[in-house]
C-alpha cells in the first residue's frame, strides 16, 4: 500500500533522507554481517538483548488529552487550559491533573516527556501504526510492532507466548489502515498472542485452554496423531505462510494446553481479592494486573490496549460528540479507571522488586487539539502529547522536553515515535544496530538511522 | 500577456533520433521554447525494442553548443536554433536533434506551474511544515499547495509582506529562512547555488506575480519510460511530463513526488531513481500538481521455461489467455490442473460457501463425462445456497449490521439484499436501488442504506467505497495527497447527497421502532467549508450536475455510476468477485482501486471489466467466467518455478475458510444445528432475537451483531465500516485453542444423533467408516497411508470405544489443514 497519508520525517520537518542513503546507512555493512551469518548470530545469542528484561505497553486507545492530564496549562486561556486544575505531586518536576489524584502519589516512579509528536495523519489507525511500530507503512510494507521484534529476537522465555496483546487486538480507528498492532514483515508467527477475553468478568478464563474435563492424556495423543497422519498429505500447505502458521499454533497451543506453569499465568484467581480491587475490577485493571502476572510467568512483551475501538464505546476519544464520548465521561469514567490501573501496576512492580526490569510505555496514537471544539470536547492532535515512562532503568520523577505554552508544538526536545521504540529496545538491551530480515530478503534496522532512545530518561 | 515556458516533445515521429549500440536517448522529440527552456535527458538501454535501464556514465555532447548545451543531465536552450545531442557511454552511443525556438521572447515563472510545485518538492508546504492545519511558525500553507490563492496572499501579503522583497530578493524570508540565511526550525531546505533558488528569486524581482485564473489548467501527467524489463538488482530513471490545456508541456522530472507501489519489487529514491530488488511486477507513481501517472517495471523470474509450455497450456477462455502471457513474461511456471476431489470441494466452498455432501462428492467423482466441471458449475450458480453465500458477502459491503439498525430494519435490508441476489438482478441495478433509494425502512429495505450513513459527506464516502473501491475521505480536508481527487471534488460528491432527508427514526440502534422515512428535498446545498459556497454538485469526475434543478441528484449520479464508461465501477466489482474465488484481489486490498495502487495483472482486470459490460453487469456470467477458466481450476501443488509467486496466479492459493463457512461445514459435517438467540447492542449488552429458528447456518443471519464467539473468534467481518478489510481469515492461536478444546466440534462430535451415530448404526468395516469420514470432511478418498495408520488405531476397540475414537478421528480429520483451508 502506498504512503498515502504521510510525509517525510526528520526532527520537526528538519532534513530529508533519501531512500538510497537510508539503504546505504541502513545495510547490514556496517556490522558486517550477511544475511545467513546474521542469522546465525542470532542463534548464537549476539543479539537476544538482555533477557532479565520485559516491557509493558499501555496503549492508550483514543488519545488522550495531554492539556487535561499531564501538561496541564493553567496559565493559558479558559478555552485552552479547560476544566480541570494541576495538582501536586510526588515529583518536584511535575504536577498532573486533579483527575489523576493516585498518579501524583507514585509520580516519583514515573517520568513524563511532554514534546511527544509524529507527522502522520491525525486519524486514529495511523497514530496507532506509527506509535507501535515507530515507522509509518509505504509501498505495501509493513514494519513490525516492538513486541513483535521483541518476540522474534528474544523468543519464548517457556510454553508461554512471548508477546501477548491483552484483552484482544485494536478494533478499526475508521482510517481503513493497519494498525500496526502485528509481526508485519517478521511474519504473522510473530503477531501476538490475543487474548479474546475480558478478564475482569466473573467467570474469566483463557477461552479454551482446557481440554473438557473427561480427556486423558492418551486422548489427547491420540487425537494428535490422527490428525498428525492427515495433516501430512498435501505438501501445497508448507509453501502457504498461513498454513504454516496454523500449523504452529497446534504446536504452540499443545504446550500451553499442556504446560501447568503456563495455564497458572492466566488464573487471576489465584491473586487475593484485595490486590484484584487495588487495580480496579473493570477491563483495564484487570488487564494491567494480568500483564504483571504473565510478565512475571515469561512473557516478553506484553500491550494492554486500554480501549478497543473509539466508536460507541468508552475510549480517551473526547470529541464531546457522538458516537465519541465527552469530557465529563473522561473525568468521571475512563481518567478514574486508568488513574487506579496505572499506579495499582507501578506500586505493584515496585513491590515485588520487578521495575528494575520492566519497563511500563504509556502511549497512544496522539493527543488532542489545544483548544476546546464548539462541542465542548477536544479533537485529534499529533503535532504535540504525552508520553509516559517507568522502570526499565528508568528515573521516576523527571521531565524530558517541553510543550510550547498552549500544548501545540514541542518547544524543546522533540521526540519521535522512532525515538520511543527506540527507548523501549535500550531498555531491552538491543544493539540499536540490529537488522531484521526485512522484505525481499532486505536487511532492515530495527529503528530507523538516526533515531535515538531518549537517554535522560534513564538513571 | 507573457509567454509561459513550456519544453515540448513536439513530434514523436519527426524528429526522432538514431539509436546506435542498444542505446537511446529519451525524450524522442526534443523542443526546447523560450529562454529557460530546458528538458531532463535518459539514456536508455535498448533490448529489441524494450526499454532495459538507464545507462549511469555518459559523455555529453552537442554539435552547436551556441544553441543547446547539456549539463547535469539536462539540455538548456542558449539561442534560437538547432543542434544535435550525442551521448557517449560505455553501452553505446547515442544521438538527438535538438530544436530551440521563441529564445528572445518575454517570459516569467508562473506561481502555478513552478513556484507552488518547488515550494512542494522542497516539503515546504508537507503537513508536518507549514502544510499543517495550523501551519508552522505563523507561516501556514495549504497541503501540497491545493488552494494556489491562499497560498499566494500568504506568501505575499501576510506579515506585513516581509517574505518577500521585490527590490533585495536575496533578504525575502522566502528565500533567507530555508537556505538557514536566518534560524528556520524545519532545518536547510534549498540551496543557495540550486536552479530552484534562482527561480524563486527571480520571480521575486519580477513583481511576483499572482496565480493567473486563466492560465491554461494541467490536463495530465505521464511518466517514461512506462514500461522497463530489468533484472534484480537494476536501476532505472524516470521523466515526468506535465500536459496543460493548451497544447504545451512542461518537464517536471525535478518537482515530481515518487512513490514505489510495492517495496519488495522496486525502490525509488526523491529524485525518480529506480532499484529493482525483487521479481514480479513493480510500479512508481509520480505525483504532480493532483494529477497521477504510473511508470511499470517487470522483473522477470531467475527460470528458464520453455515457450511450448505457454503455447501448448490449456486455455478455457480469455482469463487463461491473459494470466499465462503475464506468466510467460514473467517465467513463472504454471501448475497442473486440480484434481477433482480439489475441485468439487473448492467449487462448492467458492460458489456457494457450502461443503459437497457425501453423495454429491461420489457421484461426481464417478462421473466420467469430460464435461462434469462445466455442469457442477451450472448446478452451483442455481443452487438456494448461493443466494445465501453471495447475499451474506454483499450484506458486507452494504453494512447490514444490528448495531446500527434496529432489528427490524435489519431485517428489511437484509431481504432487499437477498432478493436482489435471488432475482440475479444486475449490479449497475441493485447500485442504482442503493444511491437512489426512498420510501419507508421497512417497505424499501435498501434506504436503510441512508439510516447507517446519515450525512452528506459520510453517504458520498460510503457511495464510494461501495461501488467504486475508492477511499475518498481524505479529500474531506485538502487534495488527496497522493491521489487525483481533489477538495473541490470531494464537496461537488458529497452536494449531491445535501438533499437526502428522512422522518422517523434517528438512529439509535438500541432504541425506537426503526422505521424511517426517506425522502428528497428540492433544494438545499452543502458547503465548502473552505470557499464558504456551496461546490455545484457533480459525480467525482463527471459532470455537473445543474444546481438549480429541483430533481433528485441522485439520479444523476446513478447514470455516471453506473455508465460503462465510468472506469471504476465494473472494475470495482469485477475485483471484489475475483478475489472471492481466489481470496486475492488483482488490486489489493480490493477496498483500494486508487490509480497508484495498480492490479497485479492490470489487462486482465480490464478484461473482467468489459467482459462484465458486456454481460450487462450479470454477475453470475462473470462468475461463471472465472470457475471455467483453468487458472481457476489449476492445482495449489508448488513448483519450484513458482514458489515465489504470490499474486500471478501460476497457482490456485490455499488459504482459511472464512468464518461462518467454516462454522457451517463443521455443523454439516456432525449435523448437528446450530443455535443463534442472541445480538450484540452497542454498548456491550446482548438482547434475545427471534428471528432465527434452530438450524439456521452462519451465512444465513441477516446481521454481523448475532451474538457467536466462534464467528468473532474467527474473524467475521463486524461491518461497521465498508471495508473488507474488516474480515481476516488469518489463523490464530486462539482458534487453534477453540477447536482443539471448545465447545464448537466437541459438543457436535459428542453429541448424540450425530454424524457418528448415524455412520455407526450402518454397520459398516473400520475401512469404510475411515473412507466415509474422509469424503465427508475433505472430498476425497484417504490414500494407502492414512488408511492403514487410521484403520490400525480403530481395530480391536469395545463399541463404546470404538465411538470415541470415531469422535478423535474426525477431529483429526476437522482440525487438520487440508479441511480448514481452501486448496
Amino acid at each position: 500500500m502506498f504512503d498515502f497519508l504521510n510525509e517525510d520525517s526528520g526532527p520537526l520537518c528538519g532534513s530529508k533522507r533519501s531512500r538510497r542513503e537510508f539503504l546505504t546507512v541502513g545495510a547490514l555493512g556496517p556490522i558486517g554481517l550477511s544475511l545467513p551469518q546474521f542469522l546465525n548470530a542470532k542463534q548464537k545469542g549476539h543479539m537476544k538483548g538482555d533477557d532479565t528484561k520485559s516491557c509493558i505497553m499501555i496503549f492508550n486507545l483514543g488519545g488522550p488529552s495531554h492539556i487535561d492530564l499531564w501538561d496541564m496549562k493553567p496559565d493559558a486561556p479558559s478555552e485552552i487550559r479547560g476544566p480541570f486544575k494541576p495538582i501536586r505531586t510526588k515529583s518536584n518536576a511535575f504536577e498532573v491533573s486533579e483527575i489523576l489524584p493516585m498518579h501524583a502519589k507514585v509520580a516519583d516512579k514515573f517520568s513524563l516527556i511532554r514534546s511527544c509528536h509524529h507527522d502522520g495523519a491525525a486519524v486514529h489507525d495511523a497514530g496507532w501504526q506509527i506509535m507501535q511500530t515507530g515507522r509509518r507503512f509505504t509501498g505495501g510494507v509493513e514494519t513490525p510492532h516492538a513486541g513483535a521484534v521483541a518476540s522474534y529476537l528474544m523468543e519464548s522465555r517457556n510454553d508461554l507466548p512471548p508477546f501477548v496483546v491483552l484483552p484482544e487486538l485494536m478494533g478499526r480507528g475508521g482510517g481503513n489502515l493497519p494498525n500496526g498492532q502485528a509481526g508485519g514483515f517478521l511474519g504473522k508467527s510473530q503477531d501476538p498472542f490475543s487474548l479474546m477475553a475480558d478478564p475482569s468478568k466473573p467467570d474469566f478464563k483463557v477461552p479454551d485452554l482446557l481440554p473438557p474435563d473427561q480427556f486423558g492424556a492418551s486422548r489427547l495423543d491420540r487425537r494428535r496423531k490422527m490428525r498428525n497422519i492427515v495433516d501430512q498429505t498435501v505438501k501445497a500447505f508448507e509453501e502457504s505462510e498461513d498454513a504454516r502458521l496454523l500449523d504452529e499454533h497446534f504446536h504452540s497451543a499443545f504446550r500451553l494446553m499442556t504446560s501447568e506453569k503456563a495455564r497458572a499465568a492466566f488464573d487471576l484467581s489465584q491473586e487475593p481479592d484485595s490486590v484484584r480491587e487495588r487495580y480496579g475490577m473493570n477491563r483495564v485493571g484487570q488487564c494491567m494486573l494480568l500483564s504483571r502476572r504473565l510478565i512475571e510467568s515469561g512473557v516478553r512483551f506484553v500491550t494492554v490496549n486500554t480501549f478497543l475501538t473509539v466508536f460507541n464505546e468508552l475510549s480517551w476519544d473526547i470529541h464531546g460528540s457522538k458516537p465519541f464520548i465527552s469530557v465529563k465521561q473522561m473525568q468521571e469514567l475512563v481518567a478514574p479507571m486508568y488513574d487506579r490501573a496505572y499506579s495499582a501496576l507501578l506500586e505493584d512492580l515496585h513491590q515485588r522488586g520487578m521495575l528494575d526490569d520492566v519497563m511500563v510505555v504509556g502511549v497512544s496514537e496522539f493527543g488532542r487539539t489545544p483548544k476546546i471544539n464548539p462541542a465542548g470536547g477536544r479533537d485529534h492532535w499529533p503535532q504535540c502529547f504525552t508520553c509516559s515512562f517507568a522502570g526499565g532503568g528508568v528515573k521516576g520523577g523527571e521531565v524530558v522536553g517541553k510543550s510550547d505554552p498552549i500544548g501545540g508544538f514541542p518547544a524543546e526536545r522533540p521526540v519521535e515515535p522512532g525515538d520511543i521504540v527506540a527507548t523501549i529496545f535500550h531498555a531491552l538491551g538491543f544493539d540499536l544496530e540490529t537488522h531484521l530480515p526485512g522484505p525481499s530478503g532486505r536487511p532492515f534496522p530495527i529503528v530507523d538511522f538516526g533515531k535515538e532512545p531518549v537517554k535522560e530518561l534513564f538513571a | 500577456m507573457k509567454t509561459i515556458l513550456f519544453i515540448g516533445l513536439v513530434s514523436w515521429l519527426g524528429l526522432a533520433g538514431t539509436a546506435v549500440g542498444g542505446v537511446t536517448i529519451l525524450p524522442e522529440a526534443i523542443h526546447l521554447d523560450g529562454a529557460e527552456g530546458r528538458q531532463t535527458l535518459l539514456v536508455q538501454v535498448l533490448e529489441g525494442d524494450v526499454y532495459a535501464g538507464a545507462v549511469s556514465k555518459v559523455k555529453w555532447k552537442s554539435s552547436d553548443a551556441a544553441v543547446a548545451e547539456v549539463r547535469e543531465g539536462a539540455v538548456i536552450a542558449k539561442a534560437n536554433g538547432k543542434a544535435t545531442l550525442t551521448a557517449e557511454s560505455a553501452s553505446g552511443r547515442a544521438t538527438r536533434e535538438v530544436t530551440v525556438s521563441g529564445f528572445n521572447g518575454d517570459f516569467a515563472w508562473s506561481f502555478n506551474r513552478h513556484i507552488l510545485p518547488i515550494l512542494t518538492r522542497q516539503g515546504c508546504n508537507m503537513g508536518a511544515c507549514h502544510g499543517a492545519v495550523a501551519g508552522k511558525g505563523e507561516f501556514r500553507l495549504s497541503l501540497r499547495g491545493y488552494d494556489p490563492p491562499r497560498d499566494f496572499y500568504t506568501m505575499t501579503r501576510q506579515a506585513k509582506g516581509r517574505r518577500i522583497e521585490m527590490g533585495a530578493p536575496a533578504r525575502s524570508l522566502l528565500l533567507t529562512k530555508p537556505t538557514m540565511a536566518t534560524p528556520h526550525k524545519g532545518g536547510k531546505r534549498l540551496d543557495v547555488k540550486s536552479r530552484e533558488y534562482r527561480i524563486l528569486s527571480q520571480w521575486i524581482a519580477a513583481g511576483a506575480e499572482a496565480p493567473d485564473a486563466e492560465a491554461p489548467a494541467i490536463t495530465h501527467i505521464e511518466v517514461s519510460p512506462e514500461l522497463s524489463v530489468l533484472k534484480k538488482g537494476d536501476r532505472q530513471r524516470l521523466l515526468v511530463t506535465a500536459f496543460y490545456e493548451d497544447g504545451s508541456r512542461l518537464d517536471v522530472t525535478d518537482w515530481a513526488k515518487f512513490a514505489s507501489a510495492d517495496e519488495t519489487i522496486a525502490l525509488v529514491d526523491e529524485d525518480g531513481g529506480v532499484e529493482i530488488i525483487g521479481n514480479g511486477e513493480g510500479a512508481v507513481s509520480a505525483l504532480y500538481s493532483s494529477k497521477v501517472s504510473l511508470a511499470r517495471f517487470r522483473s522477470p523470474f531467475p527460470n528458464r521455461i520453455s515457450d511450448d509450455v505457454f503455447s501448448k497450456a490449456t486455455r478455457a477462455n480469455f482469463v487463461d489467455d491473459l494470466v499465462l502471457a503475464q506468466l510467460k513474461e514473467l517465467q513463472l511456471m504454471p501448475s497442473g490442473r486440480s484434481s477433482d476431489e480439489d475441485f468439487i470441494r473448492r467449487a462448492f466452498l467458492d460458489t456457494i460457501g457450502t461443503m459437497p455432501s457425501l453423495a454429491e462428492t461420489t457421484a461426481f467423482l464417478a462421473d466420467g463425462d469430460p464435461g462434469k466441471r462445466a455442469k457442477l458449475i451450472d448446478l452451483l450458480l442455481k443452487r438456494d445456497e448461493f443466494v445465501d453465500y453471495w447475499a451474506y458477502r454483499w450484506s458486507d459491503v452494504f453494512l447490514v449490521n444490528g448495531q446500527l439498525l434496529r432489528p427490524d430494519a435489519v431485517k428489511s435490508y437484509y431481504e432487499w439484499v437477498r432478493a436482489g441476489v435471488a432475482a440475479n438482478l444486475p449490479w449497475d441495478e441493485m447500485a442504482r436501488q442503493v444511491v437512489t433509494a426512498k420510501g419507508g425502512s421497512l417497505e424499501n429495505g435498501e434506504t436503510n442504506f441512508y439510516a447507517v450513513h446519515q450525512d452528506p459527506e459520510t453517504m458520498a464516502e460510503n457511495v464510494s467505497q461501495a461501488f467504486l473501491s475508492l477511499s475518498i475521505g481524505c479529500a474531506k480536508c485538502h487534495d488527496h495527497p497522493l491521489e487525483k481527487w481533489t477538495n473541490d471534488q470531494y464537496y461537488a460528491f458529497a452536494n449531491i447527497f445535501s438533499r437526502v432527508r428522512a422522518k422517523g427514526w434517528g438512529g439509535d440502534a438500541r432504541n425506537g421502532d426503526g422505521v424511517r422515512t426517506l425522502y428528497v428535498e428540492p433544494r438545499g446545498d452543502l458547503m465548502q467549508p473552505r470557499t464558504g459556497k456551496p461546490q455545484k454538485p457533480a459525480p467525482l469526475d463527471g459532470e455537473v450536475i445543474d444546481p438549480s434543478s429541483t430533481e433528485d441528484r441522485r439520479e444523476a449520479l446513478a447514470d455516471w455510476l453506473t455508465d460503462p464508461k465510468n472506469p471504476f465501477f465494473a472494475r470495482s466489482i469485477s475485483n471484489r468477485v475475483w478475489a472471492a474465488y481466489f481470496g486475492r484481489g488483482l488490486v489489493d486490498p480490493v477496498d483500494d482501486l486508487r490509480a497508484s495502487n495498480p492490479a497485479s495483472n492490470g489487462p486482465l482486470l480490464d478484461a473482467l471489466s468489459s467482459h462484465l459490460i458486456e454481460s450487462e453487469f450479470d454477475l453470475k456470467t462473470l462468475m461463471r467466467t472465472i470457475l471455467m477458466s483453468e487458472t481457476y481450476q489449476r492445482s495449489s501443488e508448488v513448483l519450484s518455478e513458482n514458489r515465489d509467486d504470490t499474486k500471478y496466479y501460476s497457482r490456485y492459493y490455499p488459504r482459511r475458510l472464512m468464518a461462518e463457512v467454516l462454522h457451517d461445514a463443521i455443523t454439516d459435517v456432525t449435523v448437528t444445528p446450530a443455535v443463534f438467540d442472541k445480538v450484540a447492542l452497542n454498548d456491550g449488552s446482548f438482547q434475545d432475537t427471534k428471528f432465527y429458528e434452530e438450524g439456521t447456518r452462519a451465512l444465513e443471519l441477516y446481521d454481523s451483531a448475532v451474538k457467536s464467539y466462534f464467528l468473532k473468534t474467527f474473524g467475521r467481518n463486524e461491518r461497521q465500516i465498508t471495508c473488507e478489510c474488516e474480515r481476516s481469515n488469518q489463523p490464530s492461536m486462539i482458534q487453534v485453542l477453540h477447536l482443539a478444546n471448545g465447545d464448537t466440534l466437541n459438543d457436535k462430535l459428542s453429541r448424540k444423533d450425530g454424524v457418528i451415530d448415524e455412520m455407526l448404526k450402518a454397520k459398516m468395516s473400520d475401512e469404510k467408516l475411515v473412507e466415509v469420514a474422509y469424503l465427508k470432511t475433505l472430498a476425497r478418498r484417504p490414500n494407502q497411508r492414512e488408511s492403514r495408520a487410521l484403520v490400525g488405531m480403530m481395530t480391536g476397540l469395545k463399541p463404546e470405544e470404538r465411538r470415541i475414537a470415531m469422535e478423535d478421528l474426525f477431529w483429526g480429520l476437522m482440525t487438520s489443514r487440508e479441511f480448514l483451508f481452501q486448496h
